[in-house]
């Protein structure tokens, strides 16, 4: 395998393709001039045919570099993820999780219906509906506290048992956590009252969703993540929706409660 | 946020209590820099730590690795269920050891 160069970061890109049209568009990412607009939209009319998840392998020509292609179906639409490790490895010895580990996490959690990831204007409406119960800024681990303590009593006021609430306020740590460390350093949280469910809304105005922070070996002063944050959420909510570009992050993490 | 108490002796214990975030890396290094000095172990005591996420985890193998390589294994007690569920899930007994957790 090459040897990973700085500029080329290991990333995770997200393409939609909508049946009948002719192209796909990014969602996360950017389209890249080289990308086999011809293929993506084969495949992808394919894997909404058969009504089955397709992965691939892809092998690294100069003018696209992608480790594994991703094709998930979704009634009308399929969306594409790109996972792309550029070379980058675990470092000897570090505890952290592979980034392939993670990325395939993600992937997976599209194929099975748990991860959507939202378009701009699924953004804008999934952000809006419901009623706001709280709203904080956050900006250090002090306001993550009072935060998590805030959502532990309006769910204990919803009924909702105490292993369920820990699982709840761990996620949120997890969000806010990724939020703090990768995603500018502050930001909101929101908790919102839907008709069957409450959903958190951790936002920022960060640089997106990255994985720069994983090619750096870790800190002398203890590695404060592990990659297992997302696992965490994905595998205790009932439904997580994740935007990200240029302009910052949003997730929103939705717990039922019918 | 994190408490710390040290109870200095043969086999010094460290106990923890409150919440181990993405904040406590300082504060658990230090009593355990403490607690070590001329120490074969430390023990640490988890009874009263009411939560823990994956940065506190990860603060807490790291620590564990690196005093491990110094000379000055740290040895892990009374799990919380908040701190058993998520160490639990984050297989961080594969990552640290069996000899961290004795018991």
């Amino acid at each position: 395998m090459a040897e990973p160069t700085a500029d080329l970061p290991a990333s995770l890109q997200v393409f939609r393709y909508t049946l009948g049209d002719t192209r796909v568009h990014a969602v996360i990412g950017e389209l890249d001039a080289g990308l086999p607009q011809d293929d993506l939209v084969a495949h992808a009319v394919e894997a909404l045919t058969r009504a089955t998840f397709m992965c691939y392998a892809v092998s690294q020509p100069d003018d696209f570099v992608a480790d594994e292609l991703c094709f998930v179906p979704q009634g009308k639409r399929c969306d594409i993820l790109s996972i792309r490790t550029n070379g980058w490895q675990r470092h000897h010895g570090d505890h952290r999780r592979s980034l392939v580990e993670i990325l395939n996490d993600l992937a997976a959690a599209v194929a099975c219906g748990k991860l959507r990831i939202l378009d701009d204007k699924e953004l804008i409406r999934e952000t809006r509906t419901g009623k706001r119960l709280l709203q904080f800024a956050i900006d250090d681990s002090a306001s993550l506290a009072a935060a998590r303590e805030a959502v532990d009593v309006v769910l204990e006021e919803s009924g909702i048992d105490v292993a369920t609430r820990k699982r709840t306020t761990l996620c949120i740590s997890e969000a806010v956590t990724n939020m703090l460390l990768h995603g500018g350093g502050s930001g909101g949280m929101t908790l919102r009252r839907l008709d069957d469910r409450l959903r958190v809304v951790v936002a920022d105005d960060g640089p997106g969703l990255s994985f720069l922070n994983w090619i750096k070996p870790p800190t002398a002063n203890g590695q404060a993540s592990m990659g297992y944050g997302f696992k965490i959420i994905l595998d205790y909510l009932d439904a997580v929706g994740l935007h990200t570009g240029p302009a910052g992050t949003t997730l929103l993490l939705d717990r039922k409660t019918d | 946020m994190l408490r710390t108490s040290i109870d200095q002796g043969p086999a010094p214990t460290v106990y923890l209590a409150g919440e181990m975030d993405l904040d406590c890396a300082d504060t658990l290094r230090e009593a355990v820099t403490t607690a070590a000095a001329g120490a074969q172990t430390v023990v640490l005591d988890f009874a009263g730590v009411e939560f823990i996420d994956s940065s506190g985890t990860g603060i807490f193998v790291r620590l564990c690795l690196d005093m491990g390589s110094q000379g000055t294994p740290l040895i892990a007690r009374n799990l919380s269920p908040a701190v058993g569920g998520v160490f639990d899930m984050l297989r961080v007994r594969e990552l640290v050891g069996d000899a961290v957790f004795p018991d």
